[in-house]
């Protein structure tokens, strides 16, 4: 089973994304900021990351140039899920590692297309 | 709602569309129904079913008809056609042709995106000969508002991110004041939207030579969905490729197509022979 992070402070979010990243068949664990994100890929890199922007302690954007700096750290694909919905943020996302980019609000139906876009399913 | 406003509308869609509707999908009726129902201030189906006996309107008879159809589609469904059509449908079109000219139909296109699909895909295909190639897309639908929303290349947050990527929406959409997005003008040069009805004679429309009618005959009553594909098969040039969609098989229609040999959705004239056409 694929492994998926989510990273977000918002602990609503966490459980709504969570919940459809299960039902594709994911197995999900969660992280409210960029800080802990990082430790917990340290730990077990995930296949997937559903990555927030604006959080407390490291925002999304740091967290993913950390990210890819680190060993393995280019195998997860990590899909931006952000309010942040502009070319410009898209742009500097995409151009920092992202592989795909969500804007919010979302559903179930734009998750599972990212995730074909990107090969994840 | 009364049983006999149920039947005089599916009546209605049958005969003006032929989509086919059973009494269990009612409350589909409703929700296609209900801004025409908002709008001319009608209590409900009932009511404005009593409106169109009482008032007979053929212009509002149309509208009504052409709500009930469905009008559920997204950028790039069912990839895998989009890749037929660009890379063997029209390079082998193109090897026929003698002006480097195509002409390829989408029929029944709801909202428009698989056109525009259409568009961005090929104009990723610069490199190739059919992305140098004078092709013309025209897409048609029966609804006005439907059609009028894919003639504006304009989509909501939701339809922009259900079948594109973060990559193609960048490149070939500008985001508007509004948060909606809008396809720039180089994509939106390349298709033409007319409204068309495929129960009528589609001979002012021209010849293809690809056309694709994806996901609308499976909706219709099987004889009107033969009638249907008739009405398109009289407009693809000989050699050309009719794609439907991935799920859509109409073998038991007793139509004049066949499944083509090599390309998946794609059907071709029963009395085609792509064997000796690949030979020659």
């Amino acid at each position: 089973m694929k492994h998926c992070l989510i990273v977000d402070d918002s602990r609503v979010v966490r459980t709504v994304a969570g919940r459809i990243v299960q039902d594709l068949n994911f197995e999900v664990s969660e992280a409210g900021d960029g800080a802990a994100a990082l430790q917990m890929c340290r730990e077990k890199m995930p296949d997937a990351i559903l990555l927030d922007w604006n959080m407390p302690v490291m925002n999304g954007l740091d967290f993913l140039r950390a990210l890819r700096r680190e060993h393995n750290g280019k195998h997860p694909v990590v899909v931006f899920c952000t309010n942040e919905n502009d070319k410009e943020h898209i742009g500097e996302a995409m151009r920092s590692g992202a592989n795909e980019y969500i804007m919010k609000p979302f559903d179930a139906d734009i998750v599972y297309s990212k995730f074909v876009e990107t090969g994840l399913v | 709602m009364q049983d006999t406003t149920f039947e005089e509308l599916a009546d209605l869609a049958l005969n003006q569309t032929g989509q086919a509707f059973e009494r269990s999908k009612t409350y589909l009726m409703e929700a296609r129904l209900s801004s025409i129902c908002r709008r001319e201030s009608f209590s409900g189906l009932d009511d404005l079913a009593h409106c169109l006996k009482a008032r007979p309107n053929p212009r509002f008879e149309q509208e009504v008809a052409a709500a009930l159809t469905g009008k559920a589609t997204r950028f790039f469904r069912d990839r895998a056609t989009f890749e037929q059509v660009a890379t063997r449908a029209l390079p082998a079109r193109l090897k026929q042709s003698t002006n480097g000219r195509l002409r390829i139909w989408c029929a029944g296109v709801a909202t428009g995106q698989e056109a525009w699909s259409l568009a961005i895909r090929l104009s990723e295909l610069t490199d190739q000969p059919v992305g140098k190639a004078q092709i013309e897309i025209m897409a048609t639908e029966i609804s006005t508002p439907a059609l009028q929303t894919g003639q504006s290349g304009t989509y909501g947050h939701y339809a922009v991110q259900t079948g594109l990527s973060i990559d193609r929406l960048m490149t070939h959409f500008e985001r508007q004041d509004t948060g909606d997005w809008t396809l720039k003008e180089d994509i939106r040069d390349a298709v033409t939207f007319k409204r068309h009805n495929l129960l009528e004679s589609a001979t002012g429309l021209g010849q293809f030579d690809v056309i694709l009618c994806r996901n609308v005959l499976s909706k219709m009553a099987p004889v009107r969905a033969k009638q249907a594909v008739e009405n398109i098969t009289a407009q693809l040039l000989p050699g050309g490729f009719i794609f439907l969609g991935s799920d859509e098989n109409i073998a038991g229609l007793q139509t004049s197509l066949k499944p083509s040999r090599d390309m998946r959705n794609a059907w071709v004239p029963i009395d085609r022979d792509e064997t000796a056409e690949e030979a020659a």
